[in-house]
């Protein structure tokens, strides 16, 4: 973690993946929460939907990213 | 003509048909960009030339010009008089001041500005393509693409400082896009100064550029968190001053009017409807640009460019809040136009060196299995490229239909106005929600009749409450009010409409001038109350409703008595103080707030009678000269059992 801030540190695909993959679902749990939380808001709106299909893209093309290892993102 | 190199010299018959065609597809675009840009040049000079507001809000932006001219802060309370504020920042009406100074309040300047800046905007993308493609027709395309959107011509001549932002943040991001790339790992001090500064001139020109500076940022982060972070500071430092340093001078106005007033409702489906149509004229770039992110994800290190795409489409999102619209693409189709031209370059000068890793040497395995042979997929190229900027430039057909000469083009073209008899103009785009209706030139006709307006306005020297701002400037009255500003902060509860009420309902304004009454209700309530429409005059296929004020507080009150005491068979006298056509007007404007529709009127004698029926009641009024004034009998006429 430390070596972030290092001089000649840079984020490799391995790293954008691995925060794709991480964002992803935290996107995802988000539009299942607003709805669980205001459920009285009229179903699960197009906002959400759009929310989870980026959640679930964000997802897979973090997974596609961790195989191409350090190369820099 | 072009640039691009032609296939090896083993050619076969079919490359080298390959190559004719593409040159013929080529000049082909070429003839299509360039009359998008002289129609949008054609479009630029008529409205320099068209002395009110064309797009609502236009108005506005000069008086926020006006007020800095005279050293005073348009960010200001709207409860008192002359009830107005900005909702914008202050750079684009700052630049414009010195306008102000040797000319005195005019529309042309605005307009011209927002006009130079996207010749600016364009010669920053084809700049960034030529640098990185190193061909230069495809970087002309690729300018031209971006002033023939049919979202850019709309809004790009317009006293409106949206454009002049998208403006920073292009030369922003062209400036940046290279500054890591330097062989000794170093950041160039000047080179960051210069695009940071031009990022904080895209902030204050409008706050939608803070998508740009978030993906900067990120983009430098990716390189190198430390000396992003490094940078981030000193420019959070001198953005957040600027902005402490307006909200302290403003008394925490700055803070309402630029950001608690633009918290706006969203409408998902607004946003969906622009997105599609965003889709259905830009697809043709959009895909090149698209492959070319994939490009970069997967085979190349990501650019400022490609973040810069990504996170222009999604902010292009905000489209969806009440008062936005198609013009919230234009950063978008700025960053398309880079992407889809370095694609363009690239692929027609065999550009491409993907680094070796697990999922390119997947490919090159299927590659040689499939036995492609490059000589066809550079044919193939040679014809797909300049075919999709052709598709590009027949997506976004706009262009007047009437004229010497845009009638007979039209004509010929069987292309007939989009918006009937409203005005002459057709646009390929169609019409979804947001959408704005604008694009024709406006006539002698119109430029006649918003001087009819000032006329009305000069009859009195009282102010007028008018929905556009132009016609007050032109009559030299105050402006009053700034309509959807009102609307947003009443909406946020931060605004309390009484003393604009209460100057209404006393008659302060000469006439009120609607265009859309987007006014806060209780705003509109006493409207209806204290003024009546009295005529319509239509300007740029508008109609801008005249109301004039009805009889004063007291005669108003007395008349809404003597219709709640009115029993059947009974006949109420009430004077008022307006003329018998006025008195006329105006009982029927009060009656129909009260649901009594107009059945018949007939003449009688000097007197109009007049029949309001609602229900099953019926409701008779005579409108007969007084003095000055008008008399009005009032009779409830009996329903038979």
């Amino acid at each position: 973690m430390r070596d972030i801030f290092r001089d000649d540190f840079t984020f490799t695909k391995r790293h954008l993946g691995v925060m794709l993959c991480a964002a992803g679902p935290v996107l995802i749990a988000a539009m299942l929460a607003a709805e669980w939380l205001d459920a009285d808001s009229g179903g699960f709106g197009l906002v959400q939907r759009l929310g989870v299909v980026l959640g679930a893209a964000a997802l897979v093309l973090g997974l596609s990213l961790i195989p191409l290892g350090n190369q820099p993102a | 003509m072009a640039t691009y190199t032609s296939p090896s010299t083993d050619s076969s018959y079919a490359s080298r048909a390959a190559l004719w065609i593409g040159r013929i597809l080529l000049a082909a675009a070429a003839l299509l960009l360039i009359a998008h840009t002289l129609i949008y040049i054609h479009y630029a000079i008529g409205l320099m030339r068209f002395p009110f507001d064309y797009d609502q809000g236009e108005g506005f932006e000069l008086v926020d010009t006006v007020m800095f001219s005279h050293g005073d802060w348009p960010y200001r309370s709207n409860e008192v008089y002359p009830f107005y504020a900005s909702n914008y920042p202050p750079l684009f009406h700052l630049i414009l001041v010195p306008f102000v100074w040797v000319f005195g309040p005019a529309y042309w300047y605005g307009r011209l500005m927002g006009f130079l800046g996207t010749l600016i905007t364009a010669s920053a993308i084809g700049y960034a393509v030529h640098r990185e493609g190193r061909h230069r027709l495809i970087a002309i395309f690729s300018a031209l693409a971006f002033l023939a959107s049919n979202y850019i011509y709309h809004v790009g001549p317009l006293f409106r400082q949206h454009l002049f932002m998208v403006m920073f943040e292009t030369v922003a991001v062209v400036v940046l896009a290279r500054v890591t790339d330097r062989a000794d790992r170093k950041w160039p001090r000047r080179t960051m100064i210069a695009g940071l500064a031009l990022l904080i001139c895209a902030g204050y020109t409008k706050q939608l550029a803070a998508a740009t500076v978030a993906a900067v940022f990120v983009f430098l982060f990716l390189r190198n968190p430390r000396r992003a972070v490094a940078w981030a500071v000193p420019f959070a430092g001198v953005a957040g001053a600027i902005f402490l340093f307006i909200n302290v001078s403003t008394h925490g106005e700055w803070w309402t009017n630029i950001i608690a007033a633009n918290v706006n409702t969203f409408m998902p489906q607004q946003a969906l409807d622009l997105f599609r149509q965003w889709w259905r004229l830009h697809w043709a770039l959009v895909i090149m640009a698209g492959l070319f992110a994939l490009y970069e994800l997967y085979f190349a290190r990501l650019s400022l460019y490609t973040i810069w795409w990504a996170a222009a489409i999604a902010d292009s999102a905000l489209s969806g809040k009440w008062g936005a619209g198609d013009s919230y693409f234009a950063t978008a189709i700025a960053a398309t136009c880079i992407l889809s031209g370095i694609f363009a370059a690239r692929t027609l000068r065999g550009m491409w060196n993907p680094a070796d890793n697990p999922i390119s040497r997947r490919l090159r395995v299927l590659w040689n299995r499939a036995g492609t042979r490059t000589v066809w997929i550079r044919a193939a190229a040679l014809i797909a490229v300049p075919a999709l900027y052709v598709i590009y430039g027949l997506s976004v057909i706009h262009m007047p239909t009437e004229g010497r000469f845009f009638g007979s083009l039209s004509d010929a073209l069987n292309l007939t106005s989009s918006y009937g008899d409203r005005y002459a103009f057709y646009d390929s785009a169609g019409w979804v929600p947001g959408y704005a209706t604008i694009g024709h030139v406006p006539s002698q006709t119109d430029i006649n009749n918003g001087w009819r307006i000032v006329d009305i306005l000069c009859a009195s020297d009282k102010p007028a409450m008018s929905e556009e701002a132009g016609f007050s400037l032109q009559a030299d009255r105050d402006v009053i009010t700034n309509p959807t500003q009102l609307k947003n902060l009443y909406e946020n509860d931060l605004y309390d409409p009484t003393n604009l009420v209460n100057a209404i309902r006393a008659h302060d304004f000469s006439v009120l001038i609607f265009r859309a009454q987007f006014y806060p209700p209780p705003v509109l309530d006493a409207a209806y109350e204290a003024y009546y429409p009295s005529e319509v005059i239509v300007m740029n296929g508008f109609n801008y409703e005249i109301w004039r004020p009805g009889p004063s507080q007291p005669e108003r009150d007395a008349t809404a008595a003597a219709l709640a005491d009115l029993a059947p068979g009974e006949e109420i006298t009430q004077p008022i103080s307006l003329e018998p056509d006025a008195a006329a007007t105006w009982i029927t404007h009060m009656l129909s707030r009260q649901h009594w529709e107009r059945s018949e009127s007939a003449p009688a004698a000097n007197c109009t009678a007049q029949h309001y029926t609602r229900d099953n009641e019926t409701l008779a009024v005579e409108v007969c000269p007084a003095g000055d004034g008008a008399e009005l009998t009032f009779g409830a006429v009996a329903t038979p059992e």
